[in-house]
């Protein structure tokens, strides 16, 4: 039988060794999902690789994929600590590009860039906040479970921009497609290397890191969400308000993942239309967990799983391997994270069955 | 038959029966995992490859009945990965189960390409039951369906009379309450846990297997939509109660058919608002039901989410 000894303190080795080892185990079972097509794994994961690092344009693909997942797992982080379950970044990614967009298509096309992109900027974040506020008051008030609320309000809000895409946000002149004007140059973000789609909003994700990173680790705010995270009596009985905790840190979170939409319809789609990646949302999450809830970390993990994304879509067009693949990958990963985090915490070993 | 205003209601609340089977299954599996203390947010994920390997096997063989079989134990095998995860290597079981619903979505899309542009043949066979089926309006809704809406009827009441009135009823009870003080009274409290998570795996697998089989006879990438989600939201509607899971699940299929219907006879509210209805619902619902629950010190399972082992204080 297995025996669990408790580890008194986790040795650095073994923290960098989980993930890692997490990643390949990951990749392994991938493999063997794919030899059930009868296919070459090997040549799968060469052609993912090639498509995700081998040049400097797909890796500034892998980049661009990544900019929305640091923004969004620095927010994820925030709500994590606390443990509160965010699983509506999906949703807040969706109002954060809903809100910004209104004002792409509804100011005028001579309006200044700067001022446009900043009122942009804050209306994505604003409407991220708003719609990670709506689960943050009903977990505060009434205890309503913050997974199930978040997770309907993303049905929600895909929906609402269903609505708006087949009705009046729809551009009469798209043959009756589900897509908005296109954005005036004035709504774009500038972007930062020529002939790429890296945009601006790397830059605004390194910021939202650092201060993330800051907040978390160095603030009054950042011991607060710690303490709730933990023990949510003891930071009751310690005089920690937790209902102006949950809001802040589901501000931040909601509020992140919308600017992470906006910056993505602004900096690379550049209308409104029904696809525009909120499933980035739910590969936030396994990027935060990956990354121990440590948003520098995380800033890493992101590109990795950009590329992961990356390189999916490339095998889709070149080889004709279903993007399914990388779904199965990143749950594997993640499923193997979260059974090897048991060894941080118990030193296990083997005895012949006595009981 | 004429069709009056009756006639339109009995189909529509017989289609609210078959619907709401699709929702039935996994709430009643996930009623009895939550009870022994174990959180499984995988059920969309279980769902997805129920209704896959479901509609394969049933299109394959061209038997609807060894699909649903195969589905449900399918599900029931995705739930075991969840299962030694958070009971046997102690893990977050809240990720656990987003992993696990990732991962249905996930291999269910790398491997369902290729079906998509299959239909199954036939919907399963409708089958009267003599007698019943006479009772006035009654028998026209309830007793007019197929062999696993009948099969649904008569699992609930079964698990209704486990959990209340059997000593796996009170162990797995205990179980989820407290585990240390079942313990003491002798119950396995791991292998509890590991065989009703496994259970409600397999009732996953059954609402997803019966959805593709029965209901929409195609195969279609994440077909599930969502209603995994409603089902986790269902078992708080439901108080961890099966016969509640029964009313809520068929509240909910009203809510789809109902839209169905209304899509179908061409309103004038935009389709999309249409179908966020069901999502929108249950949002209201939910935040009711907590409130009852809360009223009431109903509450959910003690030690809901929390690993057990004896070792450890």
């Amino acid at each position: 039988m297995l025996l669990f000894e408790k580890r008194e303190n986790v040795s650095t080795k073994l923290k960098v060794a989980i993930p890692l080892i997490s990643v390949f185990l990951g990749l392994v079972a991938g493999g063997i999902a794919i030899l059930f097509t009868r296919t070459n794994p090997l040549i799968v994961y060469q052609a993912l690789v090639k498509g995700a690092f081998s040049s400097v344009y797909t890796f500034s693909e892998t980049l661009v994929v990544a900019i929305p997942l640091i923004l969004i797992s620095a927010g994820l982080i925030v709500a994590f600590k606390m443990n509160f379950w965010n699983i509506g970044a999906y949703g807040q990614y969706i109002m954060g590009a809903i809100f910004g967009s209104f004002f792409a298509l509804n100011m005028p096309a001579t309006m200044s860039r700067p001022l446009l992109l900043a009122i942009m900027c804050l209306a994505g974040i604003l409407g991220g906040a708003l719609w990670g506020l709506i689960p943050a008051a009903l977990k505060a008030f009434w205890e309503v479970n913050e997974v199930i609320s978040t997770l309907l309000l993303n049905y929600i809000a895909l929906y609402i921009l269903k609505y708006l895409m087949y009705g009046p946000w729809r551009n009469p002149a798209s043959h009756g497609f589900p897509l908005s004007k296109p954005f005036e140059l004035n709504a774009q973000l500038p972007r930062l290397l020529m002939r790429t789609r890296v945009h601006l909003g790397l830059v605004f994700g390194i910021i939202a890191v650092i201060i993330i990173y800051i907040l978390i680790t160095k603030t009054k705010f950042g011991y607060e969400i710690r303490v709730i995270g933990e023990n949510k009596r003891a930071a009751r009985y310690g005089g920690i308000n937790i209902t102006k905790n949950i809001f802040i840190a589901m501000a931040i979170s909601g509020g992140l993942a919308g600017l992470a939409g906006l910056a993505q319809l602004s900096g690379v789609i550049h209308m409104l239309q029904i696809e525009i990646n909120p499933g980035y949302g739910y590969t936030a999450i396994i990027v935060a967990w990956l990354a121990s809830l440590n948003p520098i970390i995380a800033m890493f993990v992101s590109v990795v799983f950009g590329g992961l994304e990356t390189g999916g879509y490339q095998i889709q067009m070149a080889i004709r391997v279903p993007f399914g693949i990388v779904g199965t990958i990143e749950s594997a990963v993640l499923f193997f994270l979260l059974g090897g985090e048991i060894l941080k915490r118990y030193r296990i070993r083997f005895r012949r069955n006595t009981s | 038959m004429k069709l009056t205003a009756t006639t339109i209601l009995i189909t529509l609340l017989a289609t609210t029966v078959r619907s709401g089977t699709i929702l039935l299954f996994p709430t009643i599996g996930e009623i009895f995992t939550e009870r022994t203390g174990i959180l499984n947010l995988g059920i969309e994920g279980m769902m997805v490859i129920g209704a896959f390997f479901g509609f394969v096997v049933a299109y394959i063989t061209k038997n609807p009945y060894l699909g649903f079989i195969i589905g449900t134990l399918a599900g029931g095998a995705a739930a075991l990965i969840h299962a030694f995860i958070s009971i046997t290597l102690r893990g977050n079981q809240v990720v656990s189960g987003l992993a696990l619903t990732i991962f249905g979505l996930g291999i269910t899309s790398f491997y369902g390409q290729r079906w998509i542009n299959n239909k199954l043949p036939e919907s399963i066979p409708t089958v009267v039951v003599p007698g019943l089926s006479k009772i006035p309006f009654i028998g026209s809704i309830f007793f007019r369906q197929d062999y696993i809406v009948y099969f649904s009827y008569i699992l609930v009441l079964a698990l209704w009379f486990i959990l209340y009135k059997t000593k796996p009823g009170i162990h797995l009870r205990a179980s989820g309450q407290n585990a240390r003080a079942a313990d003491a009274m002798g119950v396995n409290v791991n292998a509890t846990r590991y065989f009703w998570t496994f259970f409600g795996g397999l009732m996953a697998g059954a609402g997803g297997a019966y959805l593709t089989i029965a209901y929409a006879t195609f195969w279609l990438e994440g077909i599930t939509a969502g209603r995994g989600w409603i089902a986790v939201a269902l078992v708080i509607f439901a108080m961890w109660n099966p016969i509640n899971a029964l009313i809520g699940a068929y509240l909910f299929g009203g809510i789809s058919a109902l839209q169905f219907q209304l899509q179908a006879s061409g309103t004038t509210m935009p389709s999309s608002l249409l179908s966020m209805q069901p999502y929108l619902l249950t949002f209201i619902i939910i935040i009711i039901a907590t409130l009852i629950v809360r009223a009431r010190h109903l509450g959910a399972p003690k030690e809901l989410g929390t690993p057990y082992s004896r070792e450890e204080k």
